[in-house]
C-alpha cells in the first residue's frame, strides 16, 4: 500500500518538476540571448512624469519567458541605446552616450541586469498581451509595451558615477 | 603646527567656497512671436517709427497657460538642479529697485543716486540662458495638437545652445493644458541634454564672449601707436591670446581706432579660483594697458557676453 502511494506520488512530481527545469532551461537559454541585446525598441506614448512608455520586440526560442528578457531589454534599450522618434513621440538620446561606460562598468551592469536585479525597480510591464510572432522553426519575435522609469534610473546612474549631473561642475 | 593645520583648513575653505565656476543662471521667456500673436505687446513711437515689443508683465498676468508651461518647466528644471529665474518676480524686483531708488536721498546733503541714462537702459531682467517658448495650437476638425518649440538662448553670444521642438499626436478630447503639459515632458530630456553638450563645452573651450577695443578721439594713443617697436593692436591681441582658454578668438575688425574680437573663450575659473565673467576678465586688459604702457581705459559691458574698452581716458 505504502509502496503503490509513494510510486503515485512520484509519478504526480515528475512532470511537475520536469516543467519547473524546463523553465530553468529557457530561462537560462533567455538569460544568455538577452545578454546579446538583440531587439528592438520604439517608443508608443509620451508617459507620466517621469516615465517612457515603449514597445520593445525581443527574439527568443521561448515566449513564455520573453516578456520578463523585454523589460531587461526596455532598460538596456533607455540606457545605451536610446528610443528613436515615432512621429508625434520624440525620441530620447542615450541615457549612458559614452560608447565605453558598458565595458568600463560592466562589474555593476552584469549584477543590475542579473535575474531579480535592479533593474526590475525602474520597469514595469502594461497588460498581459504580447505580440508574438514566429520568425523561423524555433524563434519568435515577442513583442511587449514596457513602462520605463526614466528620471528615477537616470537618478540612479547619476549617483553611480556613470552619467554626469546637468551641469555637474558648476 | 596649530598655525600649518589652521592654514590648510582657510585654504579648503576658500577652495570650497571659490573654486566653482559660477552656475548659469536660466530663466524661461515667451518668445517675441507667441506674445505677437496673443496680443501681449506693447506699441513705442521710435522717431516716427511704431515699434512692437512683448509685454511679458501683462502675458504672466493674464495666460494662465503659460504660467503653467513656466511651472512645469521650472519643476523640471530644479528636479535636474537648476531651479529658474522667475521672469515675473525678476521683472517685479527691477521695478521696486527703481522706485525704491528714485526717492533714496543721502542724509545729509539730500543727494539723489547718481545714474547714467545708460545705466537706467541698461536695468532689465537678465539671466545666463534665456529658454524661450513658443507654442500654436493646431486644430483639423474636432482635434487639436499643440507644436511646442524651446530655445536656449545664450546671453552672452545671443546663440542658440539647446533647443527642442515638435507637434504632439492630435487629440479629440485632450484639452490644452494637458497637451501643453505632455509637450513640455515630451520635449524636456532632449532640451537638456544639448544643454549637457553646452556646459561640457564651455568647460572645455571657455566662455565664448565679444571684446571690442575703440578709443577717445582726444586720446594721443591709437591702435597703430607703437609700443617698445610694436603696435598697440598687435600688442593687445598678443594679450588676448595669452589670456583666453586654448588661445582661441577672431579679430573681426581691426583698425587704428577699433579692434573687435569675437568668439573669444574666457576661462570659467582665473588663476585664483574664483569664477571669472566678462567684466572681470577684460578688467585685467585694462589694468595690462596702465600697467605696461600708462594707458589709461575705461571699460564697460554690454549684456552679458560684451566687454567695451575705450582707450585714452575714463
Amino acid at each position: 500500500m505504502n509502496m503503490k502511494k509513494l510510486l503515485l506520488m512520484v509519478m504526480l512530481a515528475l512532470p511537475v518538476a520536469a516543467t519547473a527545469q524546463q523553465h530553468k532551461q529557457k530561462t537560462k537559454k533567455a538569460n544568455v540571448e538577452t545578454s546579446e541585446w538583440k531587439y528592438e525598441i520604439a517608443p508608443v506614448s509620451v508617459g507620466t512624469q517621469g516615465n517612457v512608455v515603449v514597445a520593445v520586440w525581443s527574439d527568443s526560442a521561448a515566449p513564455v519567458v520573453a516578456a520578463e528578457q523585454a523589460k531587461k531589454n526596455a532598460v538596456h534599450g533607455v540606457i545605451f541605446k536610446g528610443i528613436p522618434s515615432n512621429g508625434s513621440v520624440p525620441g530620447k538620446r542615450p541615457l549612458v552616450q559614452d560608447s565605453a561606460a558598458e565595458q568600463e562598468h560592466a562589474g555593476y551592469f552584469d549584477s543590475f541586469f542579473a535575474d531579480g536585479g535592479a533593474y526590475m525597480r525602474f520597469v514595469t510591464l502594461t497588460g498581459n498581451e504580447r505580440d508574438v510572432t514566429k520568425i523561423d522553426k524555433r524563434r519568435y519575435r515577442v513583442g511587449a509595451v514596457v513602462v520605463v522609469n526614466y528620471d528615477n534610473l537616470r537618478r540612479e546612474l547619476e549617483n553611480q558615477g556613470i552619467v554626469k549631473k546637468l551641469g555637474s561642475g558648476f | 603646527m596649530k598655525r600649518l593645520i589652521l592654514g590648510a583648513v582657510i585654504s579648503l575653505a576658500a577652495i570650497t567656497c571659490f573654486g566653482q565656476a559660477k552656475k548659469p543662471t536660466l530663466m524661461v521667456v515667451p518668445s517675441d512671436a507667441w506674445c505677437t500673436k496673443h496680443g501681449y505687446v506693447k506699441t513705442f513711437d521710435n522717431q516716427g517709427v511704431a515699434e512692437r515689443y512683448p509685454d511679458y508683465q501683462r502675458a504672466l498676468q493674464e495666460d494662465t497657460d503659460l504660467l503653467l508651461v513656466i511651472s512645469k518647466l521650472g519643476e523640471m528644471m530644479a528636479d535636474r538642479g537648476f531651479p529658474l529665474k522667475d521672469l515675473e518676480s525678476a521683472m517685479r524686483s527691477v521695478r521696486n529697485d527703481a522706485a525704491e531708488d528714485a526717492v533714496t536721498l543721502s542724509k545729509e546733503e539730500g543727494d539723489v543716486l547718481a545714474e547714467t541714462p545708460l545705466e537706467a537702459l541698461k536695468r532689465t531682467a537678465k539671466a545666463d540662458i534665456i529658454l524661450q517658448l513658443t507654442w500654436t495650437v493646431n486644430k483639423t476638425g474636432p482635434k487639436q495638437s499643440v507644436t511646442f518649440n524651446l530655445r536656449g538662448l545664450d546671453s552672452y553670444t545671443d546663440k542658440q545652445v539647446a533647443a527642442a521642438s515638435g507637434t504632439g499626436a492630435p487629440s479629440f478630447s485632450a484639452e490644452l493644458p494637458v497637451l501643453l503639459e505632455e509637450s513640455v515632458l515630451a520635449h524636456i530630456d532632449n532640451f537638456n541634454n544639448q544643454l549637457q553638450s553646452h556646459f561640457d563645452d564651455l568647460f572645455e573651450n571657455g566662455r565664448e564672449v565679444k571684446l571690442t577695443c575703440r578709443r577717445w578721439s582726444g586720446s594721443d594713443v591709437d591702435f597703430e601707436s607703437e609700443f617698445d617697436g610694436e603696435e598697440l593692436g598687435f600688442l593687445i591681441e598678443d594679450w588676448v591670446a595669452e589670456n583666453t582658454v586654448h588661445g582661441r578668438f577672431s579679430t573681426a575688425d581691426a583698425t587704428e581706432n577699433r579692434m573687435v574680437f569675437e568668439q573669444v573663450r574666457i576661462p570659467l575659473e582665473g588663476a585664483n579660483g574664483r569664477a571669472v565673467d566678462t567684466r572681470q576678465w577684460a578688467n585685467g586688459l585694462r589694468r595690462h594697458l596702465r600697467e605696461a604702457y600708462n594707458i589709461d581705459a575705461k571699460l564697460d559691458t554690454k549684456g552679458l557676453g560684451e566687454a567695451i574698452i575705450t582707450i585714452g581716458g575714463k
